[in-house]
């Protein structure tokens, strides 16, 4: 088992009136399982995939990431899991604009123990599998949007993570560069990795061995 | 991850120059201004602390009572002291007299002629001060009526060289007294070499103190006699403290038996203060230390402080503000590892490092600037590498940068990274107020500032405008030195002669600046009247072009003039007398009064014009005043120089312009004009720096707000307004503080004077206006650049 979600619970208080944003979440994730999180706007998709990423926290309920209980572990130590074991991409892909694509996909190294050497090798094969080895020195600014997110892609895989979060990776991508995204995140699954996916559209759904469907913070669909 | 932030740091500062100027600017402006006061301050503390037993040397002082109950506090002691003390108490190791003397002597060898002045010290003067001496030590200088020792600048100046000079011979004659006490000629027992020091003993040379015991009348050999300063060293372990009240005791005694009973407490007390501590502490009030130098010390320590701090708060702000620009780098970093310290170290790094970027841009303007502030302050400070000064400086910077950088370090790393990916950015209203505050803050100083350059400037133009009652133009004024003293007759003959001299006199003392006084004049049932008085030749009161109310100058038309008088309108009046010409009143003698002269002003401006009269008294006279023709300046100074040679071969002709002289009254004014210049220069521009800092703020702030109002509709121009509205605010409250504070600071300064100009209201309005115009100025770009942005860059963000 990769994670556990079991009966979480996330709310805000508004005057005296407390919203759910996620209500009664329960759900296990096996490693090598490809999974689309749908629902309409505003459902919670967005804080569910913050929640297991561990970029936001919970109020209630349980997290159990590799055995390891999230809600009881302290900041650092939740920090150094999912640097290890992690990695994100975004719909607006949230690359370092003033970095060139090698020193974006380089950075996550630059937070754990690697040799620049050890470096070197990694950011180079990335660049080779990604075939943007040309591109190294431009700027995110200078590339397509689809290329800004192969980089993305790339920078989530550097440091080999076994579970990548997406949030909606294609919103931003014409169709044919959406689908060369969601060939990649297919191929990048059936190497191994465990993928969770946030998305709107039905197509893309269909590219996951499994659906959550949520509404109103509830899931109401397995 | 060293390289990789400093790449980041740098394309940051690519991408957004003008912040990155704006920090630069506000930080190295502020850098320099505290190195200039630390080297200030540190030349200041270093005075006087160069000598090798500083913690055992002191001064002797007395506090005396005068008539009036105010406690004096008095540097110099009787003679006797010194051999009595020596002779009382063991735990002195060496006393030294030390007087003043031949402050204007002409050195010379066979054929080099050279001005300096002197002192006149006890043979153990260099065994208590460090002085360094080449190829002699304490004990071997000073001994015997003709030793001198002389400084290197002056061993360089007769010899071309400071060395191999011991035995050598030199003249010392006195260039305004024919008869100098000390003249002749002396062989040099040591030179001393003072390149380096700062020390408040300054001397060009130094002759034996038993030159002035062997010539002094016996009678003057008394204990309530004074005139010598008196310096000590005490044997290391001596209780100063206990020493002290033994030795104020032992003086005591010794004034009792010449002080009859009754005077008894006049005597006053004697104590000791440490040597090194002389100069910044040298303020006594009423026998108590109150300072002295050491507030201004304190003084600019803390503007310093202040600037400094100022200029962080300003980053800080600057920091901040557009912090929303970094967090997506922020919320990125996070996500993909980076920890909170990870994101401290970045920040406070950039800001360490743009700190030291900025040092080295200040100390560029510091030796822009050092020659311009020696001349302010007087100083003679250097920029030596010196590892002082460099720790100090790699300190305030270390400090700078922690304090700058730490805020929007701890504020940007402690946001969470959902918050940050959204570009959410929260702000409280304290943040805002305190931003506020500051502007408030820094343009209320910025506009005091203005008000007090503009009242000075217009203070000292007054002063340097007003009609003083004598004409100061084309009047030079010299010494009347060497063969002038016995032929000065001659010489003015001769002078008067020359061609482009319209007339010429002499006199004692300076013309802009004497106060003597003396000759009260009795009345009946009131206090008699105490006169400023100046001796004076034929011809002073044409030569100087003072009006005549009444009567006649001196004149060699009549004979007998040393028995009359003139005297001045404000003389005449007070003393009350009518129809005065003719009359012999009792002023220093019986006088017939021949001439009344319109009131001019014999002194500063501070002081009021008071009863005063002019003496015929040609012999007393030390300096010659020439009225030259105007137009004709050069030849006819060439033409003086000729006659003074002709009379003073060899002696350098240094002559003075009386309005030079006039404006050298106000040194000190026109120093404070220039520092406040500067000052207030400083003061605005770190204030726009903070203003800018809170309009891209506000901006950023109000950024969704302006979108709306202009899909809704709004005018960029209506924007712009209201924008600029929000900034005029904080400037129009610094200026209702400023200017009340502003009156009261200037008029306090402007009460110094007895002839002052009026604090007219434009000064207020003008401080204001440049103020206000500064102000949008500052703010302007940044509006602008806001209202006219497209509505949709502002709204999509969300």
């Amino acid at each position: 088992m990769l994670l556990e979600l079991n009966n979480i619970f996330k709310w805000v208080n508004s005057g005296n009136r407390r919203i759910f944003l996620l209500k009664d979440i329960n759900i296990q994730v096996e490693e090598g399982e490809f999974i689309s999180i749908m629902g309409p706007s505003g459902s919670g998709k967005t804080t569910l995939l913050n929640v297991i990423g561990m970029l936001d926290n919970f109020d209630e309920g349980e997290y159990n990431f590799l055995e390891e209980p999230i809600q009881s572990l302290k900041e650092k130590h939740r920090i150094n899991l999912y640097k290890k074991y992690i990695g994100f991409v975004f719909q607006a892909y949230h690359l370092m604009d003033e970095l060139t694509v090698y020193e974006n996909i380089e950075m996550p190294l630059l937070f754990k123990k690697y040799s620049s050497s050890e470096r070197k090798a990694l950011v180079g094969d990335m660049l080779d599998r990604f075939n943007i080895v040309g591109k190294k020195d431009l700027f995110p600014t200078q590339l397509s949007g689809g290329q800004q997110q192969l980089v993305g892609i790339a920078r989530a895989l550097i440091s080999s993570p076994k579970l990548i979060l997406a949030d909606e990776p294609t919103g931003n991508l014409n169709s044919k560069q959406g689908e060369e995204i969601m060939e990649l995140f297919k191929q990048l699954n059936e190497e191994g990795v465990t993928i969770i996916q946030v998305t709107h559209s039905e197509k893309n759904a269909a590219y996951g061995s499994r659906t959550i469907n949520l509404l109103d913070g509830r899931m109401i669909k397995d | 991850m060293l390289k990789h932030n400093l790449l980041l740091f740098l394309r940051n500062i690519r991408k957004h120059k003008s912040t990155f100027l704006v920090n630069l600017v506000g930080l190295s402006t502020g850098l320099a201004c505290v190195l200039l006061i630390y080297l200030w301050v540190n030349d200041e503390l270093s005075v006087d602390k160069f000598h090798a037993n500083d913690h055992r040397l002191y001064q002797v002082l007395r506090n005396v009572p005068d008539s009036s109950g105010d406690i004096n506090t008095n540097e110099s002691n009787s003679d006797l002291l010194i051999p009595a003390m020596m002779a009382e108490f063991p735990e002195v190791e060496y006393a030294a007299p030390l007087m003043d003397d031949s402050s204007n002597a002409i050195i010379s060898t066979g054929d080099k002629t050279i001005k300096g002045s002197g002192k006149l010290a006890g043979k153990d003067f260099f065994n208590i001060f460090s002085f360094p001496l080449i190829e002699a030590n304490g004990d071997q200088v000073l001994r015997g009526e003709n030793s001198i020792v002389i400084s290197k600048k002056i061993a360089l100046a007769l010899f071309d060289r400071s060395e191999n000079l011991i035995g050598e011979t030199v003249n010392i004659y006195d260039n305004t007294d024919g008869e100098a006490l000390y003249a002749g000629d002396y062989s040099i027992s040591g030179v001393v070499d003072t390149e380096g020091i700062s020390s408040s003993l300054e001397f060009d040379f130094l002759l034996t103190n038993e030159l002035f015991l062997a010539k002094r009348d016996p009678y003057d050999a008394k204990w309530n006699s004074n005139g010598v300063n008196v310096y000590l060293k005490l044997k290391e372990g001596t209780d100063a403290t206990e020493f002290q009240s033994r030795l104020n005791k032992f003086y005591r005694a010794q004034l009792e038996v010449v002080f009859s009973k009754k005077y008894h407490h006049y005597i006053g007390n004697m104590f000791l203060q440490p040597f090194s501590e002389r100069y910044l502490y040298n303020k006594f009030e009423n026998g108590v230390q109150a300072g002295g130098r050491i507030d201004y010390v304190i003084l600019f320590s803390v503007v310093a402080l202040i600037i400094l701090l100022i200029a962080c708060i300003n980053f800080i702000n600057l920091s901040t503000a557009q912090a929303s620009r970094r967090l997506k780098e922020v919320g990125i970093k996070k996500v993909i590892g980076a920890s909170r310290r990870n994101l401290i170290l970045q920040y406070i790094g950039e800001s360490v490092f743009l700190t030291i970027i900025s040092l080295v841009v200040a100390f560029v303007i510091v030796l822009l600037l050092l020659p311009q502030f020696n001349l302010i302050t007087a100083k003679e400070i250097n920029l030596r590498p010196d590892p002082e000064l460099i720790s100090a400086a790699l300190i305030i910077t270390l400090l700078t940068g922690l304090i700058s950088g730490s805020y929007p370090a701890f504020f940007l790393s402690g946001l969470k990274p959902v918050e940050t990916l959204k570009s959410k950015l929260k702000t409280s209203f304290g943040e805002f107020f305190t931003r506020r505050g500051l502007v408030v803050f820094q343009f209320s100083v910025s506009i005091i500032f203005i008000i007090s350059v503009i009242v000075i400037s217009k203070q000292i133009n007054f002063l340097q405008s007003k009609n003083l009652g004598y004409n100061k133009d084309h009047v030079v004024t010299f010494l009347k030195e060497g063969k002038l003293v016995e032929n000065s007759e001659t010489f003015l003959k001769e002078l008067k002669r020359s061609p482009g001299v319209l007339n010429a006199t002499q006199l004692e003392g300076n013309i802009s600046s004497f106060d003597n006084s003396g000759g009260g004049y009795k009345r009946k049932d009131r206090p008699s009247i105490q006169f400023t008085f100046a001796r004076v030749d034929y011809d002073y009161v044409e030569t100087l072009g003072i009006e005549l109310k009444e009567g006649r100058s001196f004149s060699r038309d009549f004979g007998d003039e040393g028995s009359k008088i003139i005297l001045n309108e404000t003389a005449i009046k007070t003393m009350e007398l009518e129809d005065p010409i003719g009359k012999i009143v009792n002023i220093r003698g019986q006088r017939e009064i021949i001439g009344i002269v319109k009131d001019f002003h014999y002194q500063s401006l501070y002081e009021k014009i008071e009863p005063m009269f002019l003496l015929y008294l040609p012999e007393d006279a030390n300096r010659i005043a020439v009225k030259i023709q105007a137009g004709r300046e050069k030849e006819t100074l060439a033409g003086l120089e000729k006659l003074y040679h002709k009379f003073n071969p060899g002696l350098p002709f240094e002559f003075e312009f009386l309005d030079d002289e006039y404006q050298a009254l106000y040194t000190s004014e026109q120093r404070v004009a220039d520092l406040s210049g500067y000052f207030a220069f400083l003061a605005i521009l770190i204030s726009c720096l903070g203003l800018f800092g809170l309009a891209v703020f506000a901006v950023e702030r109000r950024k969704k707000e302006i979108g709306i109002r202009k899909a809704l509709g709004q005018g960029s121009t209506q924007i712009g307004v209201l924008l600029s509205g929000e900034f005029t605010k904080p400037v129009l409250i610094s200026i209702l503080i400023a200017v009340p504070l502003g009156y009261l600071l200037t008029q306090n300064w402007l009460s110094g004077f007895a002839y002052k100009i009026n604090i007219e209201l434009w000064y207020f309005v003008l401080a204001s206006v440049v103020a206000l115009v500064v102000a949008l100025f500052t703010v302007g770009t940044q509006t602008i650049r806001a209202a006219y942005r497209k509505p949709v860059d502002a709204l999509r963000e969300e």
